[in-house]
């Protein structure tokens, strides 16, 4: 219960604290820092009691519960959670070291850590907007910073579009509350299935379209490379790594809990669309040439994966997509932050970065493809998308890496020693997530248990 | 009444949409808060009902569902705060880009990528030459 009030309340405080005095200076940026590490231990404790005792349930301001806000954490929003406030702390200790330009940068970046931990750990639908839009205006504004010509274009487009896709959530929000009455993601799930399914349909259409622009797939693609290489490395980190995490984690949530009849009728639709996007990203991924495109197209592909795991669906099916959007979500994190750094370090990291990408071992990337595979394995279509998928990224990954290592773009003066530390970090997290996968799988298969039914939110209604 | 009101979000979603499709810019930030009023409309209409107040001591029966309405505040206060928001991007735009018409940014952006890679093409050739 304190685990679960603290995890939001020390950065939502602290970030409204932070965004008032100028982040410029060092101590503001490292502050930023500190209050990150606290929220990340504060929910490692929250995570060490949901994965032992069950979901963790709370009523705000002890309203009687059907009154107040529930918010509730269970093992997939515990395992998002602390996914993204990772991959914002990584990319917030990389700014810092290197100095921040923005007065407002350390704020909003805490900010946006307070509304991804709202979005997975409410039980509330509108509350669920509502922490939603909290990060995506910090990410607008995220998306601006260093300020050239470039990263502004890229953040007003970053802006139009997503605001377009949550005013699309709205619409989805408001059908639920009409068809349901409730927004009370636990009774919703259980009145859902009685709805007349034409309107059920239309609302499912609305989240998944919401979601899928968040997350970048195929045909709601077109903001994502103009934004990821107009934004500065860290902040391309933090929105790939950390915020495109909605997009993984409505799916999931929404699709195998909210509207589970509605996922298995379009289960065909999004393999399709899920394929569309990995040879799209995987092609368009090949033909460039610096390392910043190149990702930003790999996002794309990358995401595909997710998407078709969860159409497969089933125990498999959710487990794979949890396991990959957690492997995918290290992965950027990584590969953004290698961006503009020399070192001897840099290179090193970047093909850890890379194998993990294209599935080989020892990377963590293996463990994810590994688990598709599985799940896909009575498809032989699937299969051969899937290697092919890999075949590609194993091109484009190692051509950038040519590209950038073995010519001459890379030589100078080597960044700080902080900064490669950091990103060694997160390479030898990849590297011991690739070769000890044991606690990832239990926990990526806990996570999609409680889509499966292990543990509904229904259950934990009281 | 239902249909009264799913007619005019739509009509507000579909004005806001072509507004979001023009050159513009100062056009798309009305489009987007058009359409965040389109949003709006679809939450009251959600549970639209003509009753009491649901002011305390709650009246016996016929009440009206305040949810609908403190969600229509909520996001009305979101949609003013991202609309503005955005105002204040395109500002920075305008300054920075001494335009507000999207064909010119764009043009602005395509002669930096052209500029980028004939200085690639031409790192290339020195590699080449050097190589040799």
């Amino acid at each position: 219960m304190t685990a679960l009030a603290l995890s939001l309340l020390i950065p939502w405080a602290m970030g409204v604290v932070l965004v008032m005095v100028d982040g410029r200076r060092a101590p503001v940026g490292w502050l930023a820092v500190v209050v990150l590490v606290a929220s990340l231990a504060v929910q490692v404790l929250l995570a060490a009691t949901v994965l032992s005792d069950g979901p963790v349930v709370m009523t705000t301001g002890d309203w009687p519960t059907g009154v107040g806000i529930t918010l509730r954490a269970d093992a997939l929003g515990v395992l998002f959670s602390l996914l993204s406030l990772l991959a914002i702390l990584t990319a917030t200790a990389h700014q810092v070291i290197e100095g921040v330009h923005d007065r407002v940068f350390p704020g909003l970046v805490v900010i946006l850590a307070a509304g991804l931990t709202g979005v997975f750990l409410t039980g509330d639908l509108f509350n669920f907007y509502v922490f939603f839009e909290l990060s995506m205006t910090a990410a607008y504004v995220l998306a601006t910073y260093g300020g050239s010509r470039r990263a502004l274009g890229a953040a007003l487009v970053f802006t139009t579009v997503n605001l377009l896709g949550t005013f699309v959530f709205l619409l989805s929000v408001a059908g639920v509350y009409h068809v349901t009455g409730t927004l009370d993601m636990g009774r919703i799930a259980a009145r859902m299935a009685d709805a007349d399914p034409n309107a059920s349909i239309l609302i499912a259409v609305g989240f998944f379209v919401a979601f899928s622009v968040k997350l970048g797939l195929f045909p709601f693609h077109f903001w994502l490379p103009t934004v990821y290489t107009g934004a500065r490395p860290a902040v391309a980190a933090i929105l790939s790594g950390g915020l495109a995490n909605i997009g993984a984690y409505g799916l999931l949530r929404f699709g195998g809990e909210l509207l589970p009849r509605e996922l298995d009728l379009a289960a065909g639709a999004l393999i399709v669309i899920g394929s569309a996007s990995i040879l799209y990203g995987g092609v368009l991924a090949v033909s460039r040439r610096t390392g910043g495109e190149m990702l930003a197209y790999s996002a794309i592909g990358q995401v595909g994966y997710v998407l078709v795991a969860i159409g497969i669906g089933g125990p498999m099916g959710f487990g794979a997509a949890v396991l990959y959007a957690v492997v995918n979500s290290l992965n950027k994190t990584l590969l953004f932050l290698t961006i503009r750094m020399r070192g001897a370090v840099v290179g090193a990291a970047f093909v850890i970065g890379a194998l993990s990408v294209a599935g080989i071992p020892p990377a963590a990337g293996f463990v994810g493809k590994l688990e598709l595979f599985r799940a896909a394995a009575d498809i032989p279509a699937l299969l051969v998308l899937l290697f092919l998928g890999s075949a590609l990224s194993l091109l484009y990954v190692f051509q950038v890496y040519q590209y950038d290592f073995w010519r001459t773009a890379r030589t100078g003066r080597p960044s700080a020693r902080a900064q490669q530390a950091v990103l060694a970090s997160m390479a030898l997290l990849v590297l011991v997530a690739g070769l000890w996968p044991e606690p990832l799988l239990a926990l990526s298969n806990a996570a999609a248990g409680v889509l499966t039914g292990a543990t509904t939110m229904a259950d934990a209604t009281p | 009444m239902i249909l009264v009101l799913a007619s005019a979000a739509a009509v507000l979603f579909g004005v806001g949409a072509y507004l979001l499709l023009q050159r513009d810019l100062l056009r798309v930030v009305l489009g987007v808060a058009v359409i965040s009023q389109a949003a709006t409309l679809t939450l009251m209409a959600s549970a639209l009902q003509f009753g009491d107040a649901p002011i305390l001591p709650l009246p016996a029966q016929n009440m009206s569902d305040p949810l609908s309405q403190a969600m229509s505040l909520t996001a009305i206060v979101i949609g003013f705060a991202s609309a503005s928001l955005l105002l204040v991007m395109v500002l920075r735009v305008v300054t920075a880009f001494h335009s507000q018409e999207l064909d010119e940014m764009a043009g602005a952006e395509a002669g930096r990528d052209a500029r980028l890679d004939l200085e690639d093409a031409e790192d290339h050739e020195a590699e080449e030459a050097a190589a040799r």
